[in-house]
C-alpha cells in the first residue's frame, strides 16, 4: 500500500518541503527570521443603519515598531471591508486573494456581493492550512440582505455577533464594547464608542499604538476615515535640530548617456502576407 | 494568566439531545472559548441542517462548523434529487461518514436530532473517532461529565414536550454551574411533526444551583451595599 | 493548560530605558516610567531610578524585583559606609560595589541592566555602564534596557567618545554643555518611544552638577 505522493505534480499552494530542515535547524539554534506581526486592535459594530469597523495603525516586529501608520482595514468589495490581525503578509495576502475572487464573482453574476460570500471562502482557505495561515479578521458590510458583523479566526471558525474585537488588543476594546453597546446606535454615536474601544487598545495594550482608522458602511455608501483620529503626536522636538555631516567624499563623477548605448534602425520593410 | 488568544477556538461545551412522545428536544449552552478568554459568549451550537434536522456541535469550533456545512450542502442535494425531506438517518450518517473518514483531522463530538415521516423524533451521537449510536438521549461536551448520573435519574420513556424541554434546561444550567467552560445563555430547539420551534433562556433567569450567586449588575453593587453588623466579643 | 507549570520561570523583562551622560561639571541621568510585562502595561509612573548616595545615582531596567532587590542592597552597604567612614561613598567607589554585588550573583544573577551616574572626586561628570553580572566600564555616556538598541547609535553619532585606546588617555566626558546634554536626553527618549513598546508614558531625567541636584519630568507617548 505504498502511496505514490511523491510522484504527484505540484498543485501550487504553500510548499512545506522546508518545515522538517527547519525544525532540525531551530534545534541546532538557527532560528528562522521573524514576521511582522500586527499585534493588533481590530473591531466593528453594527449600528442603526450599517457597520463601522475600526483599527488601530501600529505594525509590530518584536518589541520593535515597524509602522506608526499602517492600515488594517482591507478592502473586500465595494460594500465589504475586513480587519486583520496576525501576520500581516497572512493578512494582507488571504484578503486580497479572496476580493479578487469577488471580483470575478461580481462579473460572473452581475450582482453585489454578498458578506456571507467573503465569509465562506476566507474561512474556507483558513480551514484548508489548518491555523497556519495566522490571520485573525473582522469582517463587515452590508449587502441585499442587510448589515453583517463576523469574526474569523486563523482554524477557520466563525462567529457572527453585533458587536466584535480581535488582536492582542481585543480585551482591552471589548471592555469598552461590553460596557457601553446598545442596540440602534446613531452613525455618530457608533463612530464615537468604536474610537474609544480602538483608543483602549492603543493605550492600555503595547501591541497597539498610534492612530484610528475607521470605515462606515451604509447601504449603498461608504466612509472610510482614514486616521480619524491622531492621538499621539511627538511630544518634544528639540529648537536646534540635528545635523548628520555628510562625510563620504566624491573621488569620481562620470555620466554615461544611454542614448549612445542605444543604436536606433530606420524603419525596416513593413510585414507582408 | 495572559489568556493565549492563538490557541484554537474551541468549544467547551454543553450539548443535549432528548426525544419525548412526539419529537425530540435539543439544547446547548452559548459559551466559545479561546483558552481562558471567553471569544463569544452568546454562540449559537444548535444549528440546521434541513427543516426538520438540526446538529448540536462540540470540540473545535473550527471542525465543527466545517462538517455541518458539509453536511447540509450534501443533504441540500439529497433532498433535491428525492423530492422530499431527508430523514434524520440520513443526516446522521453523513456526518457519520465525513467524521469517521477524516478521523485524524477532526476534533468535534457531534449530536443529530430531528424529525421524519418514517421514525419520529429521532436523536442521535456521534462521539469523537465517528461511531454513530441511536440514543433515547445524548449528552456531550465537557459539561456533560456532570450530567450522566442526573440523567439515569431524570430521564424516563415518554415525557410530553414541555417536560422534556424543562429537563434539557435544567441539565443545561446544572452543567453550567458546574462546569467552567459552559456559559452564558441555554438555546433549546424542539423539533416534531408540526415544525421547529426555537427557545432562548437568558442566563440570568436560569435556576440558582448550590452555592450560585444571584446575578449582579456590577460587583461594585455589593461592595457599597451597607455592610453587616460588625462581630461582637 | 498545564504545561504553564513546566515554563515558569523566575524572572521577568519588565522593559525601560536608561540613558546617562557626563559632562565635564555634570551628569545627567535619565529613564522612562513605565513599567510592562508582555503586551500589558503594570503602570505608567515608575521611577526607574534610585539615588544612592549624594553624588551617585542609578538607573535600571530589566527585572523590578531584582532591581528593588539590588537597590535596597545597595542601600545597606551604603548606610555601612557611612557609618564606618562617616562619608558619602564617591561614585567610583560605588561603581566598584555595584560590579562586586552583581558579580556575587554570577551563576543566579539579578535581571538588572545599570546604568550609574554621578561626579568624581575631581567634580566631574562620571558615566558607568554595566551588564548584568558585573563587567562595566567608565564611558562618557550610555543606554540600557529595552529601547538601548535604539538609542547607543544615535548617541554615538552624536558625541563619538574619544578610543579608549588612544595613549595618552583622553578624558571620556562628552563636550557638550549641561543643557545641550539635557535637551539630546528628551530626544533620545522621544525617538525610542516611536519605535520601541516598552518605552513611555515620562521621561525622569536627574542632572547633578557642582550646586546639587535637579529633577525633571516629560512626557512621552502613551500608546
Amino acid at each position: 500500500m505504498s502511496k505514490a505522493v511523491v510522484d504527484l505534480p505540484p498543485k501550487g499552494g504553500f510548499s512545506f518541503d522546508l518545515c522538517r530542515r527547519n525544525d532540525m535547524l531551530a534545534k541546532k539554534g538557527v532560528n528562522p527570521p521573524s514576521f511582522r506581526k500586527t499585534g493588533t486592535t481590530i473591531v466593528g459594530l453594527i449600528f442603526q443603519d450599517g457597520v463601522i469597523l475600526g483599527a488601530d495603525t501600529r505594525a509590530t516586529e518584536g518589541p520593535i515598531v515597524c509602522d506608526k501608520n499602517c492600515e488594517k482595514i482591507h478592502y473586500m468589495a465595494p460594500n465589504i471591508y475586513c480587519c486583520g490581525a496576525g501576520t500581516a503578509a497572512d493578512t494582507e495576502a488571504v484578503t486580497d486573494m479572496v476580493s479578487s475572487q469577488l471580483q470575478l464573482h461580481r462579473y460572473h453574476t452581475g450582482r453585489e456581493s454578498r458578506v456571507v460570500t467573503a465569509l465562506t471562502l476566507l474561512k474556507r482557505h483558513l480551514f484548508s492550512y489548518q491555523g497556519h495561515v495566522q490571520a485573525a479578521l473582522v469582517l463587515g458590510g452590508v449587502d441585499v440582505t442587510g448589515p453583517h458583523l463576523h469574526t474569523i479566526y486563523p482554524h477557520g471558525s466563525t462567529d457572527t455577533l453585533p458587536y466584535a474585537t480581535m488582536g492582542s488588543g481585543s480585551l482591552a476594546a471589548m471592555a469598552v464594547f461590553e460596557s457601553k453597546y446598545k442596540e440602534g446606535l446613531t452613525r455618530d454615536e457608533g463612530i464615537q464608542l468604536v474610537a474609544e474601544a480602538i483608543c483602549s487598545g492603543i493605550f492600555n495594550d503595547l501591541g497597539s499604538g498610534s492612530n484610528v482608522d475607521i470605515c462606515v458602511i451604509t447601504k449603498g455608501h461608504k466612509d472610510y476615515l482614514r486616521n480619524h483620529l491622531l492621538p499621539n503626536p511627538r511630544t518634544y522636538i528639540s529648537e536646534k535640530g540635528y545635523p548628520f555631516p555628510k562625510k563620504i567624499e566624491v573621488l569620481l563623477t562620470k555620466i554615461t548617456p544611454l542614448k549612445e548605448k542605444v543604436e536606433i534602425i530606420e524603419a525596416g520593410d513593413a510585414m507582408e502576407e | 494568566m495572559e489568556p493565549n488568544l492563538n490557541e484554537p477556538h474551541s468549544m467547551g461545551t454543553t450539548i443535549i439531545g432528548v426525544t419525548y412522545n412526539g419529537g425530540v428536544v435539543l439544547g446547548a449552552d452559548s459559551r466559545t472559548s479561546t483558552g481562558m478568554y471567553i471569544a463569544n459568549r452568546a454562540s449559537d451550537k444548535i444549528t440546521q441542517l434541513t427543516d426538520n434536522v438540526y446538529i448540536c456541535r462540540s470540540g473545535s469550533a473550527a471542525d465543527s462548523q466545517i462538517v455541518s456545512d458539509y453536511v447540509r450542502y450534501f443533504l441540500h442535494q439529497h433532498t433535491v434529487q428525492l423530492g422530499q425531506p431527508a430523514t434524520v438517518k440520513v443526516a446522521a450518517n453523513l456526518v457519520r461518514l465525513i467524521s469517521y473518514n477524516n478521523k485524524n483531522m477532526l476534533q468535534t463530538g457531534l449530536i443529530v436530532g430531528g424529525w421524519d415521516k418514517y421514525e419520529g423524533g429521532k436523536i442521535y451521537g456521534i462521539p469523537l473517532g465517528g461511531t454513530l449510536i441511536e440514543q433515547p438521549f445524548a449528552i456531550g461536551g465537557s459539561g456533560s461529565s456532570y450530567l450522566y448520573g442526573f440523567f439515569d435519574q431524570a430521564w424516563r420513556e415518554g415525557m410530553t414536550k414541555d417536560e422534556a424541554e424543562q429537563l434539557v434546561v435544567k441539565a443545561v444550567s446544572l452543567a453550567i454551574a458546574r462546569d467552567g467552560a459552559s456559559g452564558g445563555v441555554v438555546r433549546t430547539v424542539i423539533i416534531n411533526s408540526e415544525g421547529v420551534t426555537r427557545n432562548f433562556y437568558p442566563g440570568d433567569t436560569l435556576p440558582l444551583w448550590h452555592e450560585e450567586l444571584p446575578p449582579q449588575n456590577s460587583l461594585l453593587d455589593i461592595l457599597s451595599a451597607p455592610s453587616p453588623e460588625p462581630m461582637s466579643t | 493548560m498545564t504545561k504553564q507549570q513546566a515554563n515558569w520561570s523566575p524572572y521577568d523583562n519588565n522593559g525601560g530605558s536608561c540613558v546617562a551622560i557626563a559632562g565635564r561639571d555634570y551628569c545627567v541621568v535619565a529613564a522612562d516610567t513605565r513599567m510592562s510585562t508582555g503586551y500589558s502595561i503594570l503602570t505608567r509612573d515608575y521611577s526607574k531610578i534610585s539615588k544612592l548616595a549624594d553624588k551617585a545615582v542609578l538607573a535600571s531596567s530589566g527585572f523590578q524585583a531584582d532591581i528593588k532587590a539590588l537597590q535596597k542592597h545597595l542601600a545597606a552597604r551604603h548606610l555601612i559606609y557611612q557609618h564606618q567612614h562617616n562619608k558619602q561613598m564617591s561614585c567610583p567607589a560605588m561603581a566598584q560595589l555595584l560590579s562586586n554585588t552583581l558579580y556575587y550573583k554570577r551563576f543566579f544573577p539579578y535581571y538588572a541592566f545599570n546604568v550609574l551616574g554621578g561626579l568624581d572626586n575631581e567634580g566631574k561628570g562620571c558615566v558607568f555602564t554595566y551588564d548584568a553580572v558585573g563587567s562595566y566600564e567608565r564611558v562618557g555616556y550610555s543606554a540600557q534596557g529595552s529601547g538601548s538598541t535604539l538609542i547607543m547609535p544615535f548617541l554615538d553619532n552624536q558625541l563619538k567618545s574619544p578610543s579608549p585606546l588612544l595613549l595618552p588617555a583622553q578624558d571620556a566626558v562628552t563636550p557638550l554643555s549641561e543643557l545641550e546634554a539635557v535637551d539630546l536626553v528628551k530626544t533620545v527618549f522621544v525617538s525610542a518611544t516611536e519605535r520601541d513598546i516598552y518605552t513611555g508614558d515620562k521621561v525622569e531625567i536627574v542632572i547633578l552638577n557642582a550646586e546639587g541636584e535637579r529633577r525633571e519630568f516629560m512626557d512621552l507617548r502613551k500608546d
